[in-house]
């Protein structure tokens, strides 16, 4: 079942190219977009890595980094928006 | 059964793909957040019931199948709202736009 990983290295190349896109965006939108998408491949290549190895632990890993990954992209909306104080 | 299973995943990392080349080439801030959802729904899916797929037929453990469903459920819930959170947030922060050819929200606005 090795060819599990080949998909897992494409997911992992995508958010390695992705990171362009964080490195270089104009806008603050654009760097917040590129992060939740670097997360969300990042979060695929573990459910393919778990699946491969058959061990769980990756997959609670991958829960977290969903739940932390969207927390934070609403919080930088809130930031951006200017919703804080008002 | 396994070839569904890596059909899926090819499917997934086709529309992955898809989504990484758009937001990498699109000239617009919101044309790159409109490209992101592509990874965010097509990407999660082919991967999610695959995952689940392949958790119920090759490993026999349920856990693995529960658990990638409720990532799944929590990838489709949240994905909407953090997007619509996002580009609200930008318009509002005055964001530059390549060509708005339409533009009701600012209008409402006023």
């Amino acid at each position: 079942m090795t060819k599990l990983l080949w998909f897992a290295i494409c997911f992992a190349a995508l958010a390695l190219t992705l990171l362009f896109r964080v490195i270089k965006g104009p806008s603050v939108v654009d760097r917040a977009v590129a992060a939740d998408s670097v997360d969300i491949l990042t979060d695929m290549a573990l459910i393919i890595y778990a699946l491969y190895t058959g061990r769980s632990v990756y997959l609670d890993i991958a829960l977290v980094t969903a739940i932390l990954g969207f927390i934070g992209s609403v919080m930088v909306a809130k930031y951006l928006g200017g919703g804080m104080n008002e | 059964m396994i070839y569904v299973i890596y059909a899926l995943m090819a499917f997934s990392v086709f529309f992955a793909f898809a989504g990484v080349v758009g937001m990498l080439r699109m000239p617009d801030a919101f044309c790159r957040m409109q490209s992101s959802t592509n990874i965010a729904t097509f990407g999660v899916l082919g991967v999610i019931i695959g995952g689940i797929l392949y958790s119920v037929f090759f490993l026999n453990n349920s856990g693995f199948a529960i658990k990638l469903a409720a990532l799944g459920v929590f990838y489709i819930v949240t994905n909407p709202i953090s997007g619509h959170a996002i580009a609200r947030a930008g318009y509002h922060h005055g964001v530059e736009t390549a060509k708005m050819v339409c533009d009701k929200y600012g209008e409402d606005m006023e």
